[in-house]
């Protein structure tokens, strides 16, 4: 799981997604590579950085994306449309997959993160391994708005509208998930507050 | 004041989500408000952590299995046709030319469409601090400014032997540029104010929550915990702290001094911070002490051991300086330590010998709790209340 290198990014315009409309394999193309990782890094963190899971669950989006981008009449923002996708597409697959498995099943980032854990003295990337986890055990509603906002660099005001919700809400649960990321990692205090 | 916290409103203050005379107005109700401000500690280390956070690459063989999946599916919802798409495809299929001799002409095209491109590309707008001059010449990225300017993130202010300039740190305070410094703007963000200083001197004038302002330099970082400052480097990267309102803490890796108004530090790269020392200390505590920081080895100074100089000549005051040594010194030194300081400030009566010998954190913050109250000559109330009142002054100035 690399992470991702600064590159430029082709621009997704209304032609772009007209011709999606239309059926053109190569806008979708561009489409794809514009999104790809977005879209699978916001599914890795749903599913506890089960990598399988995720890559399901990314095609499962990008088809309904291609079978329903038809739909799309430009009453809101493309990426606040498909971001809407996304999270509904995560939330119900994750109600799917609760039913079949045992609870704590779905959270190996966390072992990955404990396996590592004897060691004391946390380089950046034990410091990152221990947030993934964290954010893992989040609530969907307090971890959505952190990955949107963090992972996605989405406004508060973009959120809202994904989350189908009023900003002062976004801000309220960014508030809870704050306190709790640093709840559960105080210890890290001294590994990110100072950067140093 | 109080009747209005702003928790509520803390994410969004430290996501920059908040407009500037709000933002001015949460910073100052964190600087009265020790209930918001524990609050706001604990957003902002949330904040840190979830800057943790990568985007990440998708595996390759998300391409090929979304593929095979079309190519199961077989049908798309306009055309019903089978969808293949190919990476490369769009580019070969566009820029094939029919007619060879118009290749010269396209790549003069190609190219002034790119240069332009490159000209008009709005790029995004990196952070920058307003600098106001003050006298002569700043100069910010080797550029003179004219009555004001703009430092980005990244660039170097620069004043010579006549020019002075002043910054604006965001909406949380000012630092004044002496001439012959040279300074760099290192970070801009709600939760975290840096500045580097490479060499000369700087006055800081701060009205926010500690440790949001920051100052590196060549040998200890300085981090501002609510206070009025100045900090000098020379030319070989040692440094002079003085603290005229608040505290700063000065620190390197794992070595920390604690500089209460009215006390100084010195800093030597490759050892960090000194031990603070106020300034109205006799001038042989404060010569010992700078043999104790820097040069331990030199022994030609005095007659009389340096540790025997600054146990004999300390004040209840110098305890400042007592009791950053206790973790400083080993074995019988830091007994020696502990019984003078003991003389000086009588430890609570829960705190005992061996705890403070074993350095034992609780019992070492209780004992200088009651320390403080020599250091300042004011109570707790008092202090942080002084420091209110001026800390509004100045933000009410700053607002006209």
């Amino acid at each position: 799981m690399e992470q991702r290198a600064l590159m430029a990014e082709p621009i997704i315009d209304e032609r772009v997604i007209a011709a999606c409309q239309q059926g053109d394999r190569d806008a979708f193309g561009l489409l794809f590579d514009s999104y790809k990782d977005k879209v699978f890094s916001i599914a890795v963190y749903s599913f506890g950085g089960d990598q399988a899971a995720a890559s399901d669950v990314s095609q499962q989006i990008f088809l309904k994306l291609m079978t329903n981008i038809v739909q799309f009449r430009g009453d809101s923002a493309f990426t606040t449309w498909l971001y809407r996708m996304v999270v509904n597409t995560c939330i119900d697959e994750q109600r799917k997959r609760s039913r079949f498995l045992p609870s704590g099943e779905s959270i190996p980032m966390s072992k990955v993160a404990d396996r590592r854990g004897p060691e004391k003295h946390y380089a950046k990337r034990e410091v990152t391994d221990c947030v993934q986890a964290a954010i893992q055990e989040l609530k969907p509603k307090l971890r959505l708005p952190i990955l949107l906002k963090y992972v996605e660099g989405l406004s508060y005001e973009e959120i809202a509208n994904v989350l189908s919700c009023s900003k002062g809400t976004v801000a309220s649960r960014l508030n809870r998930g704050h306190q709790a990321l640093a709840r559960k990692l105080d210890h890290l205090r001294g590994e990110v507050v100072l950067g140093d | 004041m109080f009747s209005q916290h702003v928790a509520k409103d803390l994410s969004a203050y430290c996501n920059g989500e908040t407009a500037g005379e709000h933002s001015r107005r949460i910073a100052e109700h964190l600087i009265a408000c020790n209930r918001c401000r524990r609050q706001f500690e604990e957003i902002k280390l949330g904040v840190k952590l979830a800057e943790q956070l990568p985007q990440l690459s998708a595996p390759d063989s998300l391409r090929l299995d979304l593929q095979v999946q079309l190519d199961a599916a077989g049908t798309l919802a306009k055309e019903s046709r089978p969808v293949v798409f190919k990476r490369k495809k769009v580019s070969r299929r566009k820029f094939t030319f029919r007619n060879w001799r118009l290749a010269p002409v396209a790549a003069v095209l190609l190219l002034i469409t790119g240069i332009g491109a490159l000209y008009f590309y709005p790029r995004p707008s990196l952070p920058f601090w307003e600098v106001v001059r003050l006298n002569g010449s700043p100069r910010i990225a080797s550029s003179p400014i004219e009555e004001k300017g703009r430092l980005a993130l990244g660039q170097w202010l620069e004043t010579d032997g006549s020019s002075r300039a002043q910054i604006d740190v965001g909406s949380i305070g000012q630092v004044e540029i002496d001439p012959n410094t040279r300074v760099r703007l290192v970070t801009a963000r709600p939760t975290e104010h840096r500045l580097e200083l490479a060499r000369g001197k700087m006055s800081a004038r701060i009205w926010a929550p500690p440790r949001l302002f920051f100052v590196d330099t060549p040998s200890a970082v300085a981090a501002d915990l609510g206070c009025a400052y100045t900090l000098e480097v020379d030319d070989n990267g040692a440094g002079l702290l003085h603290v005229t309102m608040g505290w700063v803490a000065l620190q390197l890796k794992d070595k920390e001094s604690m500089v209460p108004a009215g006390a100084s530090c010195a800093t030597r790269p490759g050892i960090g911070p000194g031990t603070p020392y106020f300034e109205d200390a006799s001038y042989p505590f404060r010569l010992a002490l700078s043999k104790f920081d820097f040069e331990p080895d030199d022994k030609s100074w005095s007659i009389i051991p340096t540790l025997d100089v600054l146990l004999g000549q300390a004040r209840p005051r110098d305890s400042l300086t007592l009791w950053h040594l206790l973790p400083r010194v080993q074995g019988t030194d830091r007994e020696r330590v502990y019984d003078r300081l003991a003389v000086l400030v009588a430890a609570p009566d829960e705190v005992t010998r061996e705890g403070v010998l074993q350095l034992n954190e609780q019992m070492l913050q209780r004992w200088r709790d009651k320390m403080e109250t020599t250091w300042t000559g004011e109570s707790q109330l008092h202090k942080t209340v002084g420091l209110w009142i001026r800390a509004v002054g100045e933000v009410r100035g700053l607002a006209r």
